[in-house]
């Protein structure tokens, strides 16, 4: 017998999985990093043939997707001179900023309807969840099911209506439908995923709390909540994930003042088709919250992921 | 077989769920094979019918 | 201590009616814990889903409101049940789903696979793989138009460096032959590290005694991949199965800005053509009939789902 154990495998196999998986994780990495790298490269840098790997670092990708720009005279750009180094970078074009674009705008948007709707839907999820999990609910198991059903609908399909649901009550293009639709579709996802993670929590803990003279929700606020706490921000993870990201509910409901991101970063246009390093800018900054999000609640991120169907 | 059939008839929900899912199963077939049109025609017929009496038989007792 | 009216009465009471009266609270509790998702739903999913039922039965044009609305009966069924197009969508969603599933779940679960063999510094890796997973689909599909382009695109280069073709020989998203197959190679990029975790919980789910009573037991390590890994992560490789199919069968946003359809129509899927229905030609009526399609046969797969997850769940 080898002197390892089966559940430790040997220095050999350990080499070989390293190797493949690294090696994967390289070629899946590389359109990522040509995201992040085209993010600061000048646009004649993006569109070389061949593609460039080595190129002088610039902004200009960023300040474009930041702002507005106007063509000048070259009278005009002598009388002048630019004030700060952002308007350099244009001045190279022979452009001028004429003000912001909607990209700051559009990422609030995503701000507020993302983490808004993220708040909401773990909040309701987590008492839905605690109701279906401890107390005893006429038609539970349809009421369940009838939940987890509305997450499989197409958004296609239930846009046509909520369409023109939005548009007789005044909802269309505005952050609360936007908000309230999204929790609609991620609560069926946060309650499923909480009911399992609340069913794991011992039940004798609240019933201490009881006898000790807690009442209902002060037994639910002060020991299941803590106890929670870690389902709640895999949950949370999921529902940030697809609020942020969500385009097609975003592109057929919104236009002007509640569009998130998603819609807006691929029609960011420069001059003679797609500005790509804008694009890729916009990817990048559009990518950061989410990242640093999952990669903090990362050790949470198994056990939600299959509903709580992996026991510690 | 015997004991399916029985299951069947005395309106058990194992083997009914199993008829549903298998109805499901063929309507998704037919709704996406490349072979004929007849099939795709009724494929929603089926579906419906799979979906309609998988919410049934999943109140038949155990 | 026992003296206010309040403790005067719960004293008096007999046990079975104090036990209903908590009893009684728990279940006002429960309602007012439910209440607000349950009416969520149902204002934005199940009333909308209730009119899209009436409005398929009808000839209803969103973008012409004052029309008068007709009642058509089955009318719309029919005509999209018998409609060679839409079922030439239907098999490009076919096309799309099974090999994106086959693909995720081939290489999803020998990541995992390889990943538990704990070699050193494997948590930081899983956390790059499962990086794309976190993008924007459209966003995604956006920038992967960049990166097929035959002059100055990143995948074509690759290809090259590989093969030694010319990279301006071919076209992903030109080429009617290839453009079904730069769908499938964007969607297994980005979501082969779903199937991917849940292979791998599935993986850590099973117990390391199982594996030493087989060692005792001589058994080889061919045989206890086949007689025990492959059985216990195969409900999880389900539910993986289960859930992408769901999700790519109504696949929208990162198809339609990675190609939008074409060329021609052949990677038009469903929703794609849903959307050009409902939102384009405004034919209102129809494309709720188209939708209460696809709904109808998600919720059936949906219904088989539930069920395996609670297999699942039970082991």
């Amino acid at each position: 017998m080898s002197g390892y154990s089966i559940t430790e495998p040997s220095p050999r196999q350990k080499w070989i999985a390293g190797v493949l998986v690294i090696g994967y994780a390289l070629v899946t990495l590389m359109p990522l990093l040509w995201i992040l790298a085209t993010g600061f490269k000048s646009s004649s840098d993006a569109i070389a043939y061949p593609p460039k790997v080595t190129f002088d670092l610039t902004l200009e990708g960023y300040v474009n997707l930041f702002t507005t720009q106007t063509r000048q005279t070259p009278e005009y750009l002598a009388e002048h001179p630019p004030q700060t180094w952002y308007e350099e970078i244009v001045r190279d074009k022979g452009m001028v900023i004429a003000g912001p674009s909607r990209f700051g705008e559009r990422f609030l948007n995503s701000t507020i309807i993302g983490f808004g709707s993220t708040f909401l839907s773990v909040f309701l999820g987590t008492l839905a969840a605690y109701a279906f999990s401890r107390f005893r609910v006429p038609i539970k198991d349809d009421l369940l099911f009838f939940i987890l059903s509305t997450r499989m609908m197409p958004p296609i399909a239930v846009a046509i209506p909520i369409f023109l649901m939005f548009r007789s009550v005044g909802l269309s293009d505005t952050h609360t439908g936007m908000i309230l639709l999204y929790t609609a579709v991620n609560l069926s996802l946060s309650v499923w995923l909480l009911k399992g993670f609340i069913d794991e929590i011992p039940r004798e803990y609240e019933e201490a709390a009881l006898i000790d003279g807690y009442t209902r929700f002060q037994a639910f606020y002060k020991v299941v909540l803590p106890q929670a706490a870690t389902g709640i921000a895999s949950t949370a993870i999921f529902c940030l994930i697809f609020a942020w990201n969500e385009y097609a509910f975003a592109v057929l409901l919104t236009s002007g003042t509640a569009q998130t991101a998603p819609p807006f970063i691929p029609t960011i246009i420069g001059v003679g088709g797609q500005d790509w390093p804008a694009v890729a800018a916009g990817a990048t900054i559009f990518l950061v919250p989410v990242m640093v999000f999952t990669i903090l609640l990362r050790r949470h991120l198994l056990r939600g992921i299959t509903f709580g169907a992996v026991r510690k | 077989m015997n004991a399916f059939l029985n299951g069947l008839l005395r309106c058990r929900r194992a083997p009914w769920e199993a008829v549903a899912s298998i109805l499901i199963a063929l309507g998704v077939f037919m709704l996406m094979q490349p072979f004929a049109l007849v099939a795709f025609t009724y494929s929603f017929a089926v579906t419906l019918v799979g979906t309609m009496t998988f919410i049934i038989v999943s109140h038949f007792p155990e | 201590m026992s003296n206010t009216a309040m403790d005067r009465v719960a004293e008096a009471t007999p046990p079975k009616v104090a036990r209903r009266i908590r009893g009684l609270s728990d279940r006002v509790i429960a309602w007012i814990f439910v209440a607000p998702t349950i009416a969520l739903l149902l204002a934005i999913n199940i009333f909308p889903l209730l009119w899209t039922v009436w409005l398929s039965f009808t000839n209803y044009r969103a973008n012409r409101p004052n029309l008068p609305v007709q009642w058509i009966g089955l009318r719309n069924y029919e005509r999209i049940l018998s409609d060679a197009d839409i079922w030439a969508t239907m098999q490009a969603t076919a096309h799309f789903l099974f090999w994106t599933l086959f693909f995720q779940v081939v290489l999803g679960f020998a990541l995992a696979w390889l990943i538990n063999r704990k070699f050193k510094g494997n948590d930081l890796w899983t956390t790059i793989i499962v990086l794309p997973m976190m993008l924007s689909p459209a966003v995604v599909g956006n920038f992967w138009t960049f990166l097929y382009q035959p002059q100055i695109g990143l995948f074509n280069y690759g290809i090259a460096f590989l093969t030694g073709v010319d990279p301006t020989s071919f076209s992903m998203i030109g080429d009617v032959a290839l453009a079904p197959w730069s769908i499938v190679i964007v969607d297994t990029w980005m979501w082969t590290p779903f199937v991917m975790l849940i292979c791998l919980a599935g993986l850590r789910s099973i117990p390391d005694y199982i594996y030493e009573a087989a060692e005792c037991d001589r058994a080889s390590n061919w045989r206890q991949f086949w007689t025990i890994t492959v059985p216990m992560v195969l409900p999880f490789l389900m539910l993986a199965v289960l859930f992408r199919g769901i999700e790519n069968f109504k696949m929208f946003d990162l198809v339609v800005q990675l190609t939008g359809g074409g060329p021609g129509s052949i990677t038009e899927l469903t929703s794609i053509n849903l959307k050009r229905e409902a939102f384009e030609k405004w034919r209102t009526g129809y494309s709720s009939a188209y939708a209460i399609i696809l709904f109808v046969t998600v919720f059936g797969l949906a219904s088989i789902y539930v069920k395996a997850l609670n297999k699942v769940k039970d082991r």
